[in-house]
């Protein structure tokens, strides 16, 4: 009989179940089918990719298997007989296109199977892109576990058929490096738990009013906002982030706010502030403004590749425009009132960032108060409020949900169940509409944070809001009820890979109540 | 230097001294030449880590151990097993890590034997703990026996036999595991209650004419015994001490931990003493800040030479009730660091400090080099430990 005939008739035999509970993966993949038997995983597990078209030449697949062993594995020492049968031999990794570059909409789809049969055994990926194998590897390192009594790998209820792709293509984290800054090692630690999740864009908001902690080549005294000499971030630095984040499937959006939240520029060029006593928001009276901001996007474009940049454009305060003489002339001599003025900024920033061949992000204020006059390809922000999306759409702009009730980490009680039942689409019926929601995102604001508390902020809340944007709705639980014991084993394992995932009981990063095992705090 | 572990840390303070030059990209090293001479005043400096009251997985007692090396603590004094569960594998008795919370929040004898070589390649020993007779609860889910009763479960069953032969057991598996020369046998809060309430105990002390105090001493010597023939030096907490301090095997190390004033009795009886007043070197007591860690002296109160020299040092104690994997790090740290200034630099050379200048300085600075290596230490001028930066700010002023 043909094998795949074979394989089929044992699929069929075993009968499929669909029980959520006893799938334990986070974020759900969209179809899971599994059986009721346990196999192993040998010590000496390998990595294949007989049938593919993508020759892993930056060795993507390579290290991301590497990582998974040791994930799998967790430090303990899997050094038990390999069983005579029920052992997988490896994975075998079907990638069908070449494409190893990183970008927005790639398609992050797989397929991946764990037979029961088949010589010698092993699991099978198949995905479009390497991104999508990647996530095929993440989901095939939670149904492995280390097995205590017999020092093996196990892996239970084979054989498994999932079939998995993202419901949102944009599933981001907002990190805030200018209210405090976080060393490299943080960042690459929030990068690396992002990926057990399937979060996909880090959004990098680099500069606000405290700190300006990055180089930038063209205007070289503006890291003089930093800090303090060792707080900040060299351009190599930026690229090593960038690198160490596409390896792993994730995209860095890089953010440059204008025109608030910019005084930390004028420490290092006093003329970009109106005046020595009216700090902000920055002149935009002023030609050297937009010359600087042209530097930064020209020294962004070469380190951020992502197709988006983030212009911000939020909480805009603009009396020193009024206050200060020489803008209140130039307003008077451009017949502009201060909203003029506001929207003049923003969209000359937009220009500048087109011109070097970003699409521009920018926070829901500037639709707000101008959205028909934004650049047609503007993606807008959502932040203040849960009905901002249908306008935005309706509008026929982008946009991005993550308002701040349900979604701001810093909000230590927003609980994760709020998180979890928070619906991007939430008020748009019109499925064209619903197209032009490319996704969300979980922000983690700095003012209270540094790299003491950061992880356990995130986490397991920012987990809630991933299975939200990657899962189908159907297999989004309707009663948190249902999904708190997944949930609760997800921040295990998160722990045991030495993520600070807080406990699920109480508001953000409260510490244990009391001794107990880790899945019922 | 004269052994590999004094080149350690000689690797570790050139560390120190290099900085990355963020304009030329370079890293460098300022103020050359540099002379340094450097020796420990302590020969024992340890951290206390509890994975009872919650598992701590291995990577994470992995990142405690690195950190610990970069301020030099040298001892990782692991409080395995407590009351609420038992996390090790013990072959000669294989039902005790039953007691475990879950089936993945163990550690097999393979995890003690990486733990204890990976904190070796750096210079710490690890000092394990069987804390016997009290908080020794969770054994009785594999072996009920070792229980006085079902209804009553604390201490340990003196009265059978079969509770020393798991000991004996335990502490033979452990031989092979731990070769650090000292072995903690706990003793503490021992609450005999249970011993008078169950009759079958009751009576053997009744014909032993042993009070329950009398068993206590009685049960803590024998366990003794059963290390030093093992060819390990016995540690035990100090209420072996106050309450039977003459009989202890003059071998034993007296670990204080009740209060102050403690070691200058201990070294008085001629026994060596470890320091950890729980006023001032408890890191799950959130309400000592640093100042306090830094000043606390494990000397204070003995002034004879020959007596100060049977202080082998301090320890500071993260007792796990409310830390785990999400927040034990920022506990430890930075408090931690002050002690460890403590018991390595020589007692002039603090003294010559000012707190609120230039210690407060070097602290700050290296909280932001610990932030910088991956270890989430808490900012240092806050009152309470663990809590987050009032407010946005630099790291080296929080």
């Amino acid at each position: 009989m043909a094998p795949a005939l074979r394989l089929l008739l044992a699929f069929l035999a075993i009968g499929s179940c669909t029980a959520a509970d006893h799938v334990d993966l986070w974020p759900m993949p969209k179809t899971v089918s599994h059986g009721t038997q346990r196999l192993y995983v040998s010590n000496n597990a390998t990595m294949s990719m007989a049938g593919s078209k993508y020759s892993d030449g930056k060795a993507i697949l390579k290290d991301a298997f590497q990582r998974m062993l040791d994930l799998m594995k967790l430090n303990h020492n899997a050094d038990g007989a390999n069983p005579s049968s029920s052992l997988l031999t490896g994975v075998n990794i079907v990638v069908l296109s070449t494409q190893d570059e990183l970008g927005f909409e790639v398609d992050e789809s797989y397929n991946l199977t764990v037979p029961t049969i088949g010589e010698p055994l092993h699991a099978q990926i198949e995905a479009q892109t390497v991104f999508g194998a990647l996530h095929a590897l993440q989901t095939f390192s939670q149904l492995c576990h280390f097995e205590f009594t017999s020092r093996l790998i196990g892996l239970n209820s084979a054989p498994w058929m999932i079939s998995d792709a993202p419901r949102f293509p944009y599933r981001g984290l907002l990190i805030d490096t200018s209210r405090h800054y976080l060393p490299l090692a943080t960042i690459k630690g929030v990068i690396d738990a992002m990926t057990y999740s399937k979060l996909n864009v880090l959004h990098w908001h680099i500069v606000d009013e405290q700190s300006f902690p990055i180089e930038i080549p063209s205007y070289p005294k503006l890291w003089n906002g930093s800090y303090s000499y060792s707080e900040r971030y060299t351009m190599p630095d930026a690229i090593d982030i960038v690198r160490y984040a596409e390896k792993r499937g994730v995209n860095v959006l890089a953010e440059i706010d204008v025109p608030g939240h910019a005084r930390s520029w004028g420490v290092g060029y006093p003329e970009l502030w109106p005046s020595d006593s009216c700090r902000e928001p920055l002149d935009v009276s002023n030609n050297f403004t937009f010359k600087v901001i042209d530097g930064i996007l020209s020294d962004f474009s070469k380190v951020f590749k992502f197709k988006f940049v983030h212009l911000g454009g939020d909480e805009v305060n603009t009396s020193c425009w009024t206050e200060t003489p020489h803008i209140k002339e130039w307003l008077n001599n451009n017949h502009m009132n201060v909203s003029d003025a506001y929207r003049y900024f923003v969209l000359r920033a937009q220009k500048i960032a087109i011109s070097h061949g970003y699409e521009v992000i920018n926070w829901e204020e500037t639709f707000n108060n101008f959205g028909d006059k934004l650049d047609r390809k503007t993606v807008v922000h959502n932040w203040l409020g849960g009905d901002v999306a249908p306008k935005v759409v309706a509008a026929g702009l982008r946009c991005i949900v993550s308002n701040q009730d349900k979604w701001y980490l810093d909000h230590l009680d927003a609980t994760w169940e709020g998180f979890y039942l928070n619906e991007p689409l939430k008020g748009i019926n019109n499925t064209e509409q619903q197209r032009l929601v490319i996704g969300g995102e979980v922000c983690m604001w700095g003012e209270q944070i540094d790299a003491s508390d950061i992880e356990q902020t995130i986490w397991p809340r920012a987990a809630a809001a991933a299975e939200r944007l990657w899962s189908p709705l159907e297999q989004i639980a309707e009663d948190t009820r249902s999904a708190t014991s997944r949930l609760s084993r997800f921040r295990c394992l998160l722990n045991q890979r030495g993520v600070a995932a807080a406990p699920l009981a109480g508001n953000g990063r409260t510490a244990p109540y009391e001794p107990g095992p880790c899945v019922r705090q | 230097a004269n052994t590999i572990y004094g080149a350690i840390r000689g690797l570790e303070t050139f560390s120190q001294l290099c900085v990355f030059n963020y304009d030329t990209k370079n890293v460098e090293v300022r103020y050359a030449p540099w002379y340094i001479q450097d020796e420990p005043r302590f020969a024992f400096r340890g951290l206390m880590l509890d994975t009872s009251r919650h598992y701590l997985p291995v990577d994470v007692i992995k990142q405690v151990i690195d950190s610990m090396s970069f301020s030099k603590l040298n001892v990782l004094h692991w409080h395995i097993i407590d009351e609420q569960s038992f996390p090790l594998e013990i072959p000669s008795y294989p039902n005790l890590w039953k007691g475990s919370y879950s089936k993945s929040e163990r550690y097999t004898v393979e995890d003690a034997r990486y733990i204890v070589s990976y904190a070796k390649k750096r210079g710490i020993h690890v000092m394990a703990e069987i804390d016997v007779p009290g908080h020794a609860e969770s054994w009785g889910n594999g072996y009920p026996k070792l229980w006085p009763s079902l209804s009553c479960t604390e201490p340990l069953d003196v009265s059978s036999n079969f509770t020393f032969e798991v000991i004996t057991g335990i502490l033979s598996d452990m031989r092979k595991i731990f070769p650090f020369g000292l072995f903690h046998l706990g003793g503490d809060e021992v609450y005999t209650g249970c011993w008078n309430l169950t009759p079958h105990v009751k009576q053997w002390l009744d014909e032993r004419n042993m009070t329950t105090k009398d068993a206590y001493k009685y049960f803590v010597l024998k366990a003794q015994e059963i290390a030093i023939d093992l060819n390990w030096i016995p540690v035990n907490w100090e209420e072996t001490f106050n309450s039977f301090g003459g009989s202890l095997n003059p071998r034993t190390v007296v670990h204080n931990w009740l209060g102050p004033g403690v070691c200058p009795k201990v070294v008085a009886k001629g026994l060596r003493c470890i320091m950890s007043n729980q006023g001032v070197w408890y890191l799950d007591h959130l309400d000592v800040p640093w100042e306090q860690v830094y000043t606390a002296e494990p000397l204070a109160g003995i002034d004879d030479t020959a007596q100060q020299k049977l202080v082998l040092g301090g320890e500071v104690c993260m007792w796990g009730e409310t830390a785990d994997t999400s927040d034990v790090q920022q506990t430890i740290w930075p408090r931690a660091a002050a002690a460890a200034e403590r018991m390595w630099s020589q007692l002039e050379a603090i003294s010559a400090q000012d707190l609120e200048t230039t210690v407060l300085a070097r602290l700050h600075y290296f909280r932001c080099l610990l932030n910088h290596r991956g270890i989430a230490a808490a900012p240092v001028t806050n009152f309470y430990a663990r809590r987050p930066p009032i407010g946005p700010g630099s790291c080296f002023v929080q």
